[in-house]
C-alpha cells in the first residue's frame, strides 16, 4: 500500500511539472513578440513537457509494453520536434524583411515600456527624402 | 484501494482539463498571430497537447489502442507541420519572383523609352543643322 502512494506521488509530481512546463510555453507563446522568441518558448513545451507528462504516465502504467510504445513516442518527438523547428525557422529567416532590425526596448518618462526604433528609421527616411 | 483508485481518477482528469484550457489560449494565439511562422507555431503546440490528452486518456480508460493512436497522431501532425512550411516557402518566392519580373519588365520599359528620347533628340539635332 505504501509502495502504491509513493509510485502515486512521483507520477503526480512527474505530471505536474510536464503540465506546469506546458503552461510556461503557452505563456511565453502569447507574451513574446516576436515569431523566433514563440518558437524559442514552444520548443520547451515540444520537448520538456512531452518528456515529463509521458514518464508520469509510464510511472503509472508500470513496466508493460504499453509504457514501451509510450516511451517510443517520447523518442519521436525528439526527433520530430527539431526537425519542425528548424523548418519553421527557415520558413520565418526567409519572408521575414525586417528580420535584420535592431529591436530597441525604451522606458519613456510616460511610462510606455515597448518603442521600437521603427519610428526613428522613418524619421531618418523622411529626412532623407527632404 | 478504493482511495488510490480515485485519486488517479482526480489526477487523471484534472490535468485533462488543464491541458483543454492551455490549447483554448494557444488557439487564441493561433488567431492573433500576425504573421504565418506564429500560427504553424501554435498549430505544433496544439498538436503536442492532444497528444498528451490522448496519451492520458489511454491511461484513464485503461485501453492500450490509444497510445497507438498517439504515436500515429504525432507522425501526421509532424507532416503537416513539414508540408505547411514547404507549401508557404513555395509561395512566398513564387510572388518574389512575380515581383521581380514586374520590375524588370518597368525597367525595361523605361530604358527603352529614353533610349527612344535620345534617338529621337540625335534626329532634331541633325535636321536643325541641315
Amino acid at each position: 500500500m505504501f509502495w502504491q502512494w509513493c509510485r502515486f506521488g512521483l507520477a503526480a509530481v512527474f505530471l505536474l511539472i510536464g503540465i506546469a512546463f506546458m503552461i510556461l510555453a503557452v505563456f511565453g507563446v502569447n507574451r513574446l513578440k516576436r515569431a523566433l522568441d514563440r518558437m524559442h518558448a514552444a520548443a520547451l513545451g515540444d520537448t520538456l513537457g512531452i518528456l515529463f507528462v509521458f514518464l508520469g504516465l509510464i510511472l503509472m502504467r508500470g513496466f508493460s509494453f504499453d509504457s514501451l510504445k509510450l516511451f517510443l513516442v517520447i523518442l519521436f518527438f525528439w526527433m520530430a520536434s527539431p526537425v519542425s523547428g528548424h523548418m519553421i525557422s527557415r520558413l520565418e529567416a526567409m519572408t521575414d524583411e525586417e528580420l535584420g532590425e535592431i529591436r530597441i526596448i525604451r522606458r519613456d518618462g510616460q511610462g510606455k515600456k515597448d518603442q521600437t526604433d521603427k519610428r526613428d528609421k522613418k524619421e531618418a527616411q523622411r529626412d532623407e527624402d527632404i | 484501494m478504493e482511495l488510490i483508485g480515485q485519486a488517479y481518477d482526480w489526477l487523471l482528469t484534472g490535468a485533462v482539463i488543464l491541458l483543454a484550457v492551455l490549447i483554448i489560449c494557444s488557439v487564441v494565439r493561433s488567431v492573433l498571430g500576425p504573421r504565418i511562422a506564429d500560427r504553424i507555431i501554435a498549430v505544433n503546440m496544439v498538436g503536442t497537447m492532444i497528444i498528451m490528452i490522448i496519451a492520458i486518456l489511454s491511461v484513464y480508460l485503461e485501453e492500450n489502442y490509444l497510445v497507438d493512436i498517439c504515436l500515429i497522431y504525432a507522425m501526421i501532425s509532424f507532416l503537416g507541420v513539414v508540408v505547411l512550411c514547404k507549401v508557404y516557402t513555395g509561395v512566398y518566392l513564387q510572388k518574389k519572383r512575380m515581383h521581380a519580373n514586374m520590375r524588370a519588365i518597368e525597367e525595361n520599359l523605361r530604358h527603352q523609352q529614353k533610349d527612344g528620347g535620345q534617338q529621337a533628340m540625335a534626329e532634331d539635332q541633325r535636321m536643325d543643322e541641315r
